[in-house]
């Protein structure tokens, strides 16, 4: 088991954190150096988090706890016009991020409207790559209970929904989960008290992907996304001249390459572990609806008989 | 007179019409229109479905004319000519385009920063060019509030619209389905009841 964490701290000596991690057979998942300050993603064994910990407190840093580590959240508004751009969310999308997942922004070409919203086949599809979706709805209890009732259809992830009135979840129909006190708000989410709506949604989101993570665990995926990451890196070298935000972006059960499908998949089909296993062995890899990139599923272990 | 006087958003959603009243505020403070708006009253049931919005407008600033800010007068004796000479600068880019415009680039010549001479027959075109309008802030105001409130206020599922704009008020009515008679006579009821307001 593996305890995703945000580490914090300064530049210098940041380094010896990062090989500490990799010795204990953890994974850095994300470095963002920023002038003098460098934000680390990690993912630490669950029974070493003692040594991460002293090591931290020695270098001055802070270590906190990111549920969203290695998830990939997709944040739909209705559309890209103003009414939901750029503040409420791009400040979702942006929240998210600070708490460790990648998130996308979704525009949806028709999605406004109560009675006249839809979903395309091409969106249903992409909003599915993810491991969670969050609408981003406006302030009316009616508007957000009728456009519930269709707008979702054929979304197999779970479905975070936001807006202004405090509904019980169950009022919502096909949603995971609602988040109230977002709605439709047109300036930017400061506050201490819109700053607790953010935690709130945050929290939310953690515990739905934990629940998710329980339910995977049941029958675990052959391979850990991290570990598929670690050995693309170290095998395919064109992923470093990647300029995409996370060239290996990871999710719950798998990963997105951000290489083109027509030529690389049959390279990374054919990735080899020490375990004497190929990747195509232990995961599906599909064209992805995200441009051209390379979507990587691994197969629970009840389809392969076995644990790398 | 002060800058929204009334200010009232009603609808059958309470938690609805308050957040919907802090996105007009963030609209107008974004697009500086708050001295604009004299009384605004604004419905909205989700249910029906329908959107009304209506305002008094204290539109103030006149549009601006090349009398206003500088001397218009015949040019040497004997030429076809008419000499501009500028009091303020503050319009000079703008006039000068509109001069290209309408009389052509070859036409025009600024001899000195404050002279300029357009080649035109004085006697027909002396009293037009007085009253030519160079920049109308009114409809630019105009515009900023068409902006917040098409494009920003109403909910962007209610297409079908309608609209009464002048100078005095503004009034729309907006639905995602066909607009029902009561809801435009609702809303002159409305624009009725704030300019009753505004006279008491």
């Amino acid at each position: 088991m593996f305890e995703p964490v945000m580490y914090t701290g300064g530049v210098y000596k940041h380094g010896q954190i990062a090989e500490l991690v990799e010795d204990l057979g953890g994974y850095i998942l994300q470095k963002n150096i920023m002038q003098t300050e460098v934000v680390l993603l990690l993912l630490v064994p669950l029974e070493d988090m003692a040594i991460v910990e002293a090591k931290t407190a020695e270098l001055l840093g802070k270590l906190t706890r990111a549920p969203l580590t290695g998830t990939e959240i997709a944040t739909v508004a209705p559309t890209l016009a103003y009414h939901h751009l750029p503040h409420l969310d791009c400040d979702v999308a942006e929240f998210l991020r600070k708490k460790g997942a990648k998130t996308n922004m979704v525009g949806l070409a028709r999605g406004v409207g109560k009675r006249i919203c839809q979903l395309s086949a091409y969106e249903r599809d992409l909003i599915n790559e993810h491991d969670l979706a969050v609408f981003i709805l406006g302030n009316y209890e009616h508007c957000i209970i009728e456009k519930s009732k269709k707008l979702y259809e054929g979304i197999e992830i779970p479905i975070i929904v936001t807006g202004a009135p405090e509904l019980r979840t169950e009022d919502v129909p096909n949603a995971t989960a609602y988040v109230g006190s977002f709605g439709r708000i047109l300036h930017q989410m400061r506050h201490s008290e819109e700053l607790r709506t953010l935690d709130k949604l945050a929290d939310v989101i953690g515990n739905v992907l934990d629940n998710v993570r329980k339910e995977i665990a049941k029958d675990p995926p052959a391979v850990a996304p991290s570990r598929i990451k670690k050995e693309i890196e170290d095998q395919v070298h064109e992923i470093i001249d990647s300029l995409h935000p996370l060239p290996i972006t990871l999710q719950i059960n798998g990963a997105r390459v951000k290489l083109p499908y027509e030529e690389y998949h049959e390279m990374i089909e054919n990735l080899k572990f020490v375990e004497g296993v190929t990747l195509k062995e232990v995961a599906h890899v599909l064209p992805s609806k995200m441009r051209n990139f390379i979507l990587i599923k691994a197969k629970p272990k009840s389809e392969t008989g076995f644990v790398i | 007179m002060e800058q929204l006087e009334t200010f009232i958003v009603e609808s059958p959603d309470a938690v609805g019409a308050k957040t919907t009243k802090i996105l007009i505020k963030d609209v107008l403070a974004d697009l500086t229109l708050n001295r604009v708006i004299g009384r605004m009253k604004v419905y909205v049931d989700p249910v029906q479905p329908v959107f009304i919005f209506t305002a008094l407008l204290r539109l103030t600033t006149p549009a601006i004319r090349l009398k206003d800010f500088a001397k218009v007068d015949m040019g040497a004796l004997g030429k076809d000519e008419v000499k501009i000479e500028l009091q303020r600068e503050a319009f000079t880019v703008k006039l000068l385009n509109k001069l290209w415009e309408k009389y052509g680039k070859e036409n025009i010549e600024q001899r000195d920063k404050k002279i300029i001479i357009v080649k035109v027959d004085p006697i027909k075109e002396l009293d037009a060019m007085k009253e030519f309008v160079i920049d109308e802030p009114r409809q630019e105001v105009l515009d900023r509030l068409i902006d917040a409130i098409a494009l920003r206020i109403i909910p962007e599922g209610f297409r079908v619209r309608k609209h009464e704009l002048t100078a005095s008020h503004v009034m729309f009515v907006a639905s995602e389905d066909t607009l029902k008679p009561e809801w435009i006579q609702r809303g002159k009821d409305m624009l009725e009841s704030l300019r009753s307001e505004e006279n008491v």
